[in-house]
C-alpha cells in the first residue's frame, strides 16, 4: 500500500473530499455567515439589509428579555443535567448486573431518546393535562393532592418541562456509562470482594475511577446540547402565555428571527450562546482536564 | 443479617430498579396507544382506565381521510430516505480515507468534524434559513435534504470511522497482494466486513433526520410539503384538541422509529465508546 505514496495520498484526498465540502458548506460557512448576519440589521424576509455594526449586541446588553432567557436557560441546563446524570448513572449501574430480561428491559429504557420530540411533548402534555391528565388523576386518587394541579400554567411549566426533557433524554448518560462499565474488567471486582469491600464501597473505589472519563465527555455534551436545547422546550411552551416562563435563550432567538422578523438579532442570539458556550467549554476544560486523561 | 440474607435483598432491590427502569420508559407509549384505540367518550373517561371498552380505529381512520397525515408521512420517508442516501455515500468514503490513507492534514481533519457535531441546529438554522432563500430554494425538499445532510453527516462520519477502525486493515493487503486491484479489495473485501455497521449507521442517521422539527418548522411554509413533526404539532392548534386523533398520530410516527431501532439496538451499547449519538 505504500508503493507508491503521492497518488495514494491523492486518493485520501479525493476521498474525504467531498464530505469535508459538504461539513464546511453546510455547518462551517453558516456558523460564520451568522457573525456577518449579527452586525446587520435585517428583516428575516425581504433582502433589504442594513450594517449596524455592534448595535444588536449592544441592544441585547439591556435588554431585560434577554438576561431573563440567559437566566431561564441556566435554570434549565442545571436541574437537567444534574439528573440526568444521577439517573443515567444509577440506571446504568442497575442494567449492567445480569438479571432475566436484561436485553428487553435495555432496549425499552432507550425508547424514550429514539422518538421524535413532537411524540414526547404530546404524550406529556396528555399525561400532564389539567382535567383529563392521568398524572393528576392518579395524584388525586393517592390523596397527595386535593385539586388538580395545572402543570403546564406558568408556577408549574419550568417544572414539567423538566421532567419531560429528563424522561427524554438521561437513556444518553445511561447509554454511554454503560458502555463504558462493560470494559471494567470483572476481576478488580472480585479482588475488592475479597477483601470484604461492601458495594458502595466497590462503587467508589472501583467503579467510580473508571467512569470519570466518560462522565468528563458525557457531561460536556449535555450541556451544550441542554444549554442549545430547542425542540423541547419550544413544543412544550410555544414562546407565549406560560410558555414565557420557559423562554431560553434558543427560544427567544428563534422568536426575534421568527415572529419579529429580527434575522440580526436573531444571529447575534445565536453568536452569544455560542460565545458562552465556548468560555464556559474552556473553563471546564482547565477545572477538570484531569479527568478526561483517564478516557 | 446473613450475608444469603443481605444478597437476597439486594436481588429483590435490583428487580424493582429494572421494573421501575422499564415502566416509566413504557407506560407513557402504552397510555398513548390505548387512548389512540378508544371512541372520543371513553378518551375523556372519568376515573380514565387503561383498556378501551369498545376499541375503535375510528382515529387512524380519521387522521386519514381529514387531515395530510398521509402527505406528511410520504414526505418524512421521502427527505430522511434521501438524507441517508447522500450522508451514507458521502460518509462512507470520507471513513474509509480517514482510516485507511495517510495525509496531511487528516488528523485536523476527523478533529473538525468532532467539532462540527458539537454545534447546535439553533445555530446553524438561522443564517441557513437567510441563505437558502439567497439561493433560491426556499420551500423546497431540497433544502430539507441539504440541512439534514448538517447534522447527520457529521454523526455519521464519526460512527463509521469507529466501525472502520474495527475492520483488520490485513484483509485488504492480503486481497491486493493476490492481485486485485484496490476497487476490487473494497468491493469483496471490506463492504461485505463494513456491512453491518453501515447499516447501522444508516439507520441512526434515519433517525434523526425522521425525528427532525426544527429545520423543517422554519425552511418549509407550504404545508403539502411539511413532514410529521412539524404537520402533527400543526393538528395541536385546532381550537379543541382532539386527543384521540392527536394519539394516533403518535403511534403512527413513533412506530418506524422504534421498530429500526429495535433492528440495530445491540450494535448501539457496544458502537458507543468512540461513535455516540446526538440530541
Amino acid at each position: 500500500m505504500r508503493r507508491r505514496p503521492i497518488a495514494q495520498q491523492a486518493i485520501g484526498f479525493l476521498t474525504i473530499a467531498p464530505g469535508l465540502f459538504l461539513i464546511l458548506a453546510l455547518t462551517i460557512y453558516p456558523v460564520g455567515y451568522s457573525v456577518w448576519l449579527s452586525l446587520l440589521e435585517k428583516h428575516s424576509f425581504f433582502p433589504e439589509q442594513r450594517f449596524i455594526g455592534l448595535d444588536n449586541y449592544i441592544y441585547l446588553w439591556g435588554d431585560a428579555e434577554f438576561w431573563q432567557s440567559l437566566w431561564y436557560g441556566v435554570v434549565y441546563s442545571f436541574w437537567t443535567i444534574t439528573l440526568q446524570i444521577l439517573l443515567g448513572v444509577a440506571a446504568a449501574l442497575i442494567l449492567h448486573e445480569s438479571f432475566l430480561g436484561r436485553n428487553l428491559a435495555r432496549g425499552i429504557v432507550l425508547f424514550p431518546y429514539m422518538i421524535p420530540t413532537i411524540v414526547a411533548v404530546i404524550l406529556w402534555k396528555w399525561l400532564l393535562n389539567d382535567t383529563y391528565g392521568l398524572l393528576n388523576y392518579a395524584l388525586m386518587a393517592l390523596g397527595i393532592i386535593r385539586d388538580p394541579i395545572s402543570w403546564l400554567g406558568a408556577d408549574h411549566i419550568m417544572l414539567s418541562l423538566i421532567i419531560v426533557s429528563v424522561w427524554q433524554f438521561f437513556p444518553f448518560v445511561l447509554l454511554a456509562v454503560l458502555a463504558r462499565l462493560q470494559t471494567i474488567p470483572l476481576e478488580l471486582y472480585e479482588a475488592a470482594k475479597v477483601d470484604g469491600a461492601s458495594a458502595i464501597r466497590r462503587f467508589l473505589h472501583v467503579t467510580l475511577p473508571h467512569i470519570r472519563g466518560i462522565l468528563f465527555v458525557v457531561i460536556l455534551l449535555r450541556s451544550i446540547w441542554m444549554f442549545t436545547k430547542f425542540d423541547t422546550v419550544w413544543l412544550m411552551g410555544e414562546g407565549a402565555g406560560a410558555g414565557r416562563f420557559i423562554r431560553t435563550l434558543p427560544v427567544y432567538a428563534y422568536m426575534r428571527t421568527l415572529t419579529y422578523y429580527q434575522a440580526g438579532l436573531g444571529a447575534a442570539l445565536a453568536v452569544v450562546m455560542f460565545g458562552i458556550l465556548m468560555v464556559s467549554t474552556v473553563i471546564y476544560f482547565g477545572l477538570f482536564r484531569r479527568e478526561a486523561d483517564i478516557g | 443479617m446473613t450475608p444469603r440474607a443481605r444478597r437476597a435483598a439486594g436481588r429483590a432491590l435490583l428487580y424493582v430498579g429494572a421494573v421501575v427502569l422499564v415502566f416509566q420508559a413504557a407506560f407513557p407509549f402504552l397510555w398513548m396507544a390505548s387512548t389512540s384505540m378508544k371512541p372520543p367518550i371513553e378518551v375523556f373517561a372519568d376515573p380514565p382506565y387503561f383498556v378501551p371498552k369498545a376499541p375503535t380505529w375510528e382515529n387512524f381512520v380519521r387522521l386519514f381521510t381529514s387531515t395530510n397525515f398521509l402527505i406528511y408521512f410520504r414526505n418524512s420517508l421521502t427527505v430522511a430516505g434521501l438524507a441517508v442516501l447522500l450522508t451514507m455515500v458521502v460518509g462512507a468514503a470520507g471513513a474509509y480515507s480517514l482510516t485507511r490513507y495517510r495525509y496531511p492534514g487528516r488528523e485536523q481533519i476527523a478533529t473538525l468534524i468532532l467539532c462540527t457535531y458539537m454545534f447546535a441546529p439553533i445555530m446553524i438554522v438561522i443564517p441557513f434559513f437567510i441563505l437558502v432563500k439567497k439561493v433560491g430554494i426556499e420551500n423546497t425538499h431540497l433544502a430539507l435534504v441539504l440541512a439534514f445532510a448538517s447534522f447527520c453527516l457529521p454523526f455519521a462520519l464519526w460512527l463509521l470511522r469507529a466501525f472502520f477502525e474495527t475492520i483488520p486493515i490485513e484483509l485488504e493487503e492480503a486481497a491486493l497482494v493476490d492481485g486485485a486491484d484496490r476497487l476490487r479489495a473494497v468491493v469483496y473485501v471490506v463492504i461485505p466486513l463494513a456491512l453491518p455497521g453501515v447499516i447501522a449507521t444508516s439507520i441512526f442517521t434515519f433517525i434523526l433526520a425522521w425525528n427532525d422539527y426544527i429545520f423543517t418548522r422554519i425552511l418549509i411554509s407550504a404545508d403539502e410539503l411539511k413532514t410529521l413533526p412539524v404537520g402533527v404539532q400543526d393538528l395541536f392548534h385546532s381550537a379543541l384538541i382532539d386527543w384521540g386523533l392527536i394519539m394516533a398520530a403518535g403511534v403512527l410516527i413513533t412506530v418506524p422509529a422504534l421498530a429500526f431501532f429495535m433492528a440495530v439496538q445491540r450494535h448501539l451499547v457496544a458502537g458507543w465508546g468512540s461513535g455516540g449519538l446526538k440530541g
